[in-house]
């Protein structure tokens, strides 16, 4: 397979803590009465890109959305178990929800801007954690909009309504949303799904590049993603982690049948 | 068989189509049929009509002659009035009296200040010193009729107000009548009341004698002539003067001689009062109560119920709201407070008599239904990808609620709010139970403090219109003044509901394209 980005590579197991971005134990996640993720236990690597694949209804995205408790605006909710992100389980009963999401930033699978300016929606974190001073928030903005790379492209409509940007424009002022906040960590759920194949190896190119400042989980269909951009993979099946290694590992020699079978689309 | 489906299929088609447009023509032809006909008949009551003279000679006794003005031709009028002989005296045809309809050039349409309309011909005018003066010198007399009324108002307020104060100071202290003072304050009094009297005798002999159409005279005080008209020899330029000069009455005069003639200012001013506060209320309650039900109410029986109780609110009849807000806020709760803060006052109620606020408060909770289900029908338009973004992002719930949901709801609150106003525009009868009055003397807003007095009735649209149709099965005057102010009612709900589909559009172009 075609090696696009150089990686540095420690083997799943023998990840330190300190390495350790996110630390998931025994997390079982019931939505609506039905048990979508059973005894989970995996270490997401810090400052590295891990890919989540599964079949649809597989639990990525629940998986995905326990690591900033998004799971918990569905009514009907019950996790178990614990997620240590810097050295505290976000599962105690005392955690501020609103500080860990700023901490832990979230890109959905369908761009969803607010009906506000490009402005406004950059620095909406920002306004909500009470920052009130104009030069820091223009600085912030500027600064989100460069790391997402829409920076000059927008510079000069700024404060036109973010809806008039395109679909892959609005999906990177997501993730400048997101990164406005500096989070440590970056949770995407099929960013590029809804995106055109050039746009979609843009995003990827940025994904890449921000893996510098944040741990970036991300969830996708589409194994040839998977397989560019990130560093490890973990393999979910029915509620289950299968499989968890480096993506060189895992694409091309996996270790188990199942993944052997997804990966080289025998089904899902 | 292939083509004789076909053919099936076409025809139940055609059906369907021929159906449904047969039940849109029929909506749209009673919707353009209601708003032409209170259109016309409201229209007549502003256009300048003619005058007729209407002669009826009886055979067995004296002939009877009166002016009737109406907007037809004097054949049209013969022909209605000859309907109506022929039935009165259907079991006496040798009875019937014939009748003749004339229009004379000349006549005169006098509305005075108390809204009265005479008409007659001209015969002279009147002055302090002359006895018969010709139609030319009214400008002159009307300038010194003015002249002498100001002089009188002056007068009073200049100089016997002062006085009268003063006596009343002296009469206080208890000053024996026989001080000098007192004696010359008498003095001064007695003065210039003999010179109010003297002037009020000179007003009195300004006058406009007409002749009527029974040969009488008829004497109208210059002081209390409000318009003077030659209906019959208007130009067309005249008449849409005297058409728009009726209108500005209209909307801004109060009612006349028992509302059939003058202006419905008063009605206006009450119905807008009203809904400005109803809307100050209801909409805040509404609203939170909306978020509540649709943002924080668990999923359980109560919630349920609850919600079972909104639509059901909105079923209730609106006379029964009327009673309730008769029994609760005008008696219960007003009565309490007339007892707490207004002790002095009591037997006369203060705020435990039907009034203004009570109203308010009674269409409120009429319209709170209406504006928590378009509320919550707004909230429920939030796609949910805008509450993830926002929750993603470390805002809170209520964070959430009031930077993103709400703004975007906003199309869905004004909808429920202006059908809520457009409802209590229109509605009559709780009103008449909680403070809506057919006539009220004063405003419920002056320059006395508190400025806006809650406890105070006033005039309303709806009733005003319903109180008008009683008078208008006896007075074809009333009946058009009735019309004309439920075109206006009409014009005031439609003006509500553009405004609102133009705000709405406005508000989700800016919103909702997200939703796309």
């Amino acid at each position: 397979m075609l090696k696009l980005f150089e990686r540095e590579v420690i083997a799943v197991d023998e990840l330190s803590l300190s390495q350790t971005g996110i630390d998931v134990r025994d997390l079982s996640v019931e939505l609506n009465d039905k048990r979508v993720l059973n005894e989970i236990n995996i270490r997401i690597p810090k400052h590295k890109i891990t890919a989540l694949i599964g079949q649809s209804g597989c639990g990525k995205t629940t998986l995905l959305s326990s690591f900033n408790r998004m799971n918990e605006l569905n009514r009907r909710h019950k996790t178990t178990g614990e997620v240590w992100i810097n050295e505290r389980n976000i599962y105690n009963k005392r955690e501020n929800l609103a500080a860990l999401r700023s901490r832990v930033g979230m890109v959905f699978q369908r761009p969803n801007p607010f009906p506000m300016s490009i402005y406004e929606n950059v620095c909406f974190g920002l306004k909500i954690k009470g920052e009130t001073s104009r030069r820091v928030l223009d600085d912030a903005v500027e600064n989100a909009l460069e790391q997402a790379a829409l920076w000059s492209e927008v510079r000069d409509r700024l404060f036109d309504s973010a809806l008039t940007l395109s679909g892959g424009q609005q999906q990177r002022l997501m993730i400048a949303r997101a990164l406005a906040l500096s989070p440590q960590i970056l949770l995407l759920d099929e960013p590029t799904s809804a995106l055109d194949p050039l746009t979609t190896l843009h995003i990827e190119e940025l994904i890449n590049q921000l893996k510098k400042n944040c741990t970036i989980v991300i969830v996708t269909h589409n194994m040839q993603q998977a397989a560019r951009v990130s560093d490890y993979a973990a393999f979910l099946h029915q509620g289950e982690l299968i499989e968890f290694a480096d993506s060189d590992s895992l694409f091309t020699l996996p270790a188990k049948q199942q993944t052997e079978d997804y990966i080289t689309g025998r089904y899902g | 068989m292939q083509a004789m489906n076909t053919s099936w299929f076409n025809l139940k088609q055609s059906v369907t189509e021929v159906t449904s447009l047969l039940c849109i023509t029929l909506i749209i032809s009673a919707f353009l049929g209601l708003v032409t006909f209170i259109g016309l008949q409201g229209i007549r009551y502003f256009i300048p009509s003619n005058v007729h003279l209407v002669t009826i000679t009886y055979p067995d006794r004296d002939e009877q002659r009166y002016f009737q003005q109406e907007t037809t031709d004097k054949e049209t009028l013969l022909a209605d009035i000859n309907v109506r002989l022929v039935q009165q005296y259907s079991d006496n045809p040798a009875g019937k009296p014939t009748a003749q309809v004339t229009t004379i050039e000349n006549v005169i349409e006098a509305t005075t200040d108390r809204g009265e309309r005479l008409y007659g011909t001209f015969d002279r005018l009147t002055s302090d010193t002359e006895e018969k003066l010709p139609i030319e010198s009214l400008d002159n007399l009307l300038l010194t009729v003015n002249l002498l009324q100001s002089q009188l108002h002056d007068v009073q307020e200049n100089q016997l107000m002062p006085i009268h104060r003063a006596i009343a100071i002296l009469n206080e202290r208890k000053v024996d009548r026989d001080v000098e003072l007192y004696r010359s304050l008498k003095a001064d009094f007695a003065r210039w009341q003999a010179y109010v009297t003297e002037v009020n005798r000179r007003l009195s002999t300004f006058a406009l004698v007409m002749v009527g159409a029974d040969s009488q005279p008829i004497r109208i005080a210059l002081d209390e002539l409000d318009k003077l008209h030659f209906p019959n020899d208007l130009t067309f330029i005249d008449k849409i003067a005297v058409f728009f000069e009726r209108i500005s009455n209209f909307l801004l005069e109060p009612p006349k001689q028992a509302a059939t003639s003058g202006g419905v200012f008063p009605a206006i001013f009450g119905t807008v009062l009203m809904v400005i506060l109803m809307a100050v209320v209801v909409s805040p309650i509404g609203v939170i109560a909306a978020i509540y039900l649709y943002e924080y109410a668990p999923e359980n029986k109560t919630t349920m119920l609850i919600r079972i109780g909104v639509s059901n609110m909105a079923a209730v009849p609106s006379v029964v709201y009327g009673v309730f807000g008769l029994g609760f806020f005008v008696y219960t709760l007003g009565g309490s407070i007339d007892q707490l803060i207004y002790a002095e006052k009591l037997p006369s109620p203060t705020f435990g008599a039907p009034g203004l606020l009570w109203a308010s408060l009674t269409m409120g909770l009429l319209t709170l239904p209406v504006v928590i289900v378009a509320t919550e029908e707004g909230l429920s338009r939030v796609p949910k990808g805008q509450r993830q973004g926002s929750y993603a992002l470390g805002a809170t719930k209520l964070e959430t609620i009031f930077r993103v949901v709400l703004p975007m709801a906003s199309p869905g609150i004004l909808t429920g709010l202006i059908l809520a106003v457009a409802r209590a525009a229109g509605e009559v009868a709780p009103l008449i139970l909680v403070g809506a009055v057919k006539f009220a003397p004063s405003l419920p807003v002056d320059t006395t403090f508190p400025f806006l007095h809650l406890e105070r009735q006033f005039m309303h649209l709806g009733v005003f219109i319903y109180d008008g149709a009683f008078h208008s099965q006896i007075d074809a005057n009333s009946a058009s003044i009735m019309f004309a102010s439920c075109m206006l009612l009409i014009f005031i709900v439609f003006a509500l509901n553009i405004t609102a589909i133009v705000f709405r559009s406005k508000l989700r172009e800016r919103y909702e394209r997200s939703l796309l």
